[in-house]
């Protein structure tokens, strides 16, 4: 049994805390109101761009690409815009539904996971085009977003082929979806080019950011005699970084080669570069195309020729990888960029030849 | 005596408290209260779409994982499982969904729910029998088989429940005639609405004027008092409403995955299993009460993605708020019903 009057008086005590709260909250309003410079309110803005992602975009990887990309789109195309990250699928179709009725343009939704509620929200806002990320289906303002990141792993196994001296690459994926065994296999097949009797050690972890799974998957490779090791994972990269890095340190040189982002950075003395997404350019890229009225119909692939993939040595060992080689490097790419060399990776949109 | 006023005033209370609160820890972030909870106020209840297509859809699966924590808690079953007993219930659903098609509808939506409650109640068996047969409590039980249900679904999505291709992570998509009607054309709003309301009258029914309910009641408020006094079997009552949770979490599962998703996906669900412990507290375990609090919380949820959308907070943002929310309901509700003194005891 509980007395009233206990009940009132603990009422009455929340009810000064929540007044005090109130204040408080007002007060400081004030003093930050000029400190928050997001979504740029201008009244002419007729240009609406939106971002859905499924993770947070302090990740300085995929999700972070993305959100520069708004940025990008909005510092230089003068759009107004708006990010969410959905937490959960059952947040996509109202996502869509939410920018659809806000009238918005263009909205990103940067992953595979958005194209189901994507395919379904496009024939009900046929005035908003929709951009998947590595999407598979194609509608009549729905387009996938496909980064031809082999273009740029092809390059890298290049360079893993030239550097090898045991002859063994290992290559750490993250989760085995065909986007990431397609840059596995470019890498295999710019390895093999350079080097025809290397082999190829390949593992996926399961995870993108399991940091524990990737350094013990890296490590068993170098065991087995790899001393080049790329990687295609999101946060678990730093695992295959501190592997290469611990046994160069234990006296056998070992490299590693970054993916995604430039990652040169991370460990620069035993890193001999990144094939890199550059996905604020490509963003920007899509967002004119549809300001020009192009956009939509057909799959949009941003890679190499574009400007958008690339292979960037890691200037502070650039040194160290031989002229020769680099020269060789550069010609494959001027030919990726010709169109005279073909570079094997998956292609997985509907209904697109491979 | 308790008086009248209380339950009501109580919740008033923590959700002023809750937003004062929340109004600091905006202002601290540098984004402007005032604007922010405008953005949430329109996103989830400024328009019929809104209201309709997002607020009310939210609230289905908190409605039905509400009831089934606070069914359990009456009968004294701390069942901290209901997120567990959701997947299961997806992954049962969307596995009836692929099998079903050219069936009519009004076969295949049934057999899809009927699955997921299936294995919701199979899901709770597991800890109902550790701790009938065995006497392992239930909470660590029920929580510890969440990661394995969440896993499971996340190997499936990898594995045999791929969608065809195997490229994405997802299952297919459930056939059409296995997809929930919607109870509004137009709208997001499905049938699944409706069936969790008639299913929170039914439970308050059955808890307040049925044999059953009573056992429910009298195991929930003393299990010897009830053994001894009332001659209540108790461990038919304790598992009965076990597996009973079970199969409400369960279908809460299949129908947010016949209803909205549509297929399995990893991360299905943000953690209603949980945020139904809060909705089932704060609503006194009582189903009537359990539609109301499920409603504020779909009107939070469907809200703080409108804060992100509309006034640019950022995500981790508002779910801190959402959680720091949570908190505050309970410990008002909790002060207020039982006052400040330390291990009140239980309602």
């Amino acid at each position: 049994m509980l007395s009233t009057s206990r009940a009132r008086r603990a009422l009455r005590t929340i009810g000064m805390v929540t007044t005090v709260a109130l204040f408080t909250a007002c007060g400081g309003d004030v003093g930050e109101d000029g400190a928050s410079g997001d979504a740029g309110g201008e009244a002419e803005a007729s240009f609406r761009v939106a971002l859905l992602t499924s993770g947070p975009v302090s990740d300085a990887g995929w999700y972070a690409g993305a959100y520069e990309g708004l940025l990008a789109i909005r510092d230089s195309l003068g759009a107004e815009v708006s990010h969410q990250q959905t937490r959960t699928p059952a947040e996509f179709d109202e996502a869509f539904l939410a920018y659809g009725s806000e009238g918005y343009d263009l909205v990103f939704a940067h992953g595979s996971e958005y194209q189901d509620a994507a395919m379904r929200a496009g024939p009900r806002f046929p005035e908003m085009s929709i951009v998947v990320s590595g999407g598979g289906q194609v509608g009549a303002n729905v387009v996938p977003l496909i980064f031809t990141l082999w273009e740029g792993s092809y390059l890298a196994g290049m360079v893993a082929g030239g550097m090898t001296e045991s002859g063994i690459i290992g290559m750490v994926g993250g989760v085995a979806t065909p986007p990431a065994q397609g840059t596995f296999r470019a890498f295999e097949a710019g390895a093999l080019a350079v080097r025809p009797d290397a082999t190829v050690l390949e593992v996926f972890i399961g995870s993108w950011d399991d940091v524990a799974a990737a350094k013990e998957a890296a490590v068993a490779q170098i065991e087995r005699g790899a001393d080049v090791v790329i990687h295609n994972t999101d946060g678990a990269s730093f695992g295959v970084f501190q592997a290469v890095r611990e046994a160069t340190e234990g006296g056998a040189q070992t490299w590693a080669i970054g993916m995604n982002r430039d990652q040169n950075d991370i460990a620069p003395e035993v890193t001999l570069g990144s094939a890199v997404i550059e996905i604020p350019y490509a963003f920007l890229q899509v967002a004119r195309a549809w300001q020009a009225g192009s956009l939509g119909g057909q799959p949009v692939y941003e890679g190499f020729r574009e400007g958008v993939v690339d292979f960037v040595p890691n200037p502070a060992r650039i040194d160290r990888i031989p002229a020769e080689l680099l020269d060789r490097v550069r010609a494959a790419g001027d030919s990726i960029r010709a169109g005279t060399l073909e570079v094997p990776g998956i292609d997985y949109v509907e209904g697109e030849a491979g | 005596m308790t008086a009248r006023w209380l339950p009501a005033a109580s919740a008033l209370l923590a959700l002023a408290l809750t937003l004062a609160l929340a109004a600091v820890a905006l202002a601290l972030g540098g984004y402007p209260p005032i604007e922010a909870f405008g953005a949430l106020v329109r996103g989830a209840l400024g328009s019929p779409s809104a209201i309709l297509s997002i607020t009310l859809v939210r609230t289905v699966p908190l409605l039905l994982t509400g009831l089934a924590v606070a069914l359990a808690f009456r009968a004294g079953v701390w069942n901290i499982g209901a997120e567990g007993q959701f997947y299961a219930g997806a992954v049962a659903a969307v596995w009836m969904g692929l099998q079903v098609g050219g069936w009519p509808v009004w076969i295949a939506v049934p057999s899809v729910l009927l699955a997921a409650s299936v294995a919701g109640a199979a899901w709770a068996a597991i800890p109902a029998l550790m701790k009938l047969r065995l006497g392992v409590g239930e909470v660590i039980t029920t929580l510890l088989l969440n990661f394995v249900a969440i896993d499971l679904s996340a190997w499936l999505v990898h594995g045999p429940l791929q969608e065809p291709r195997g490229v994405f992570p997802q299952s297919e998509s459930i056939a059409e005639v296995a997809q929930l009607p919607l109870l509004i054309p137009g709208t997001r709003l499905h049938v699944g609405f409706a069936l969790a309301l008639v299913l929170a009258v039914v439970l308050a029914f059955v808890m307040r004027s049925t044999r059953a309910g009573f056992f429910v009641r009298a195991v929930g408020a003393s299990p010897d008092a009830a053994r001894v006094a009332g001659r209540v079997r108790v461990a038919r009552v304790v598992g009965a409403a076990f597996l009973v949770s079970g199969a409400l979490a369960g279908l809460a599962g299949g129908v947010e995955v016949a209803g909205v998703t549509y297929a399995l996906y990893e991360d299905l669900s943000p953690g209603h299993g949980y945020t139904a412990i809060a909705v089932a507290l704060l609503a006194g375990l009582h189903p009537i009460g359990v539609v109301g609090t499920a409603f504020l919380f779909g009107v939070l949820e469907g809200g703080a993605s409108s804060m992100q959308r509309i006034a640019g907070v950022p995500a981790a943002w508002v779910n801190g708020i959402q959680a720091l929310v949570i908190l505050s309901v309970l410990v008002v509700d909790r002060v207020v019903r039982h006052g400040w003194v330390a291990g009140g005891r239980d309602g």
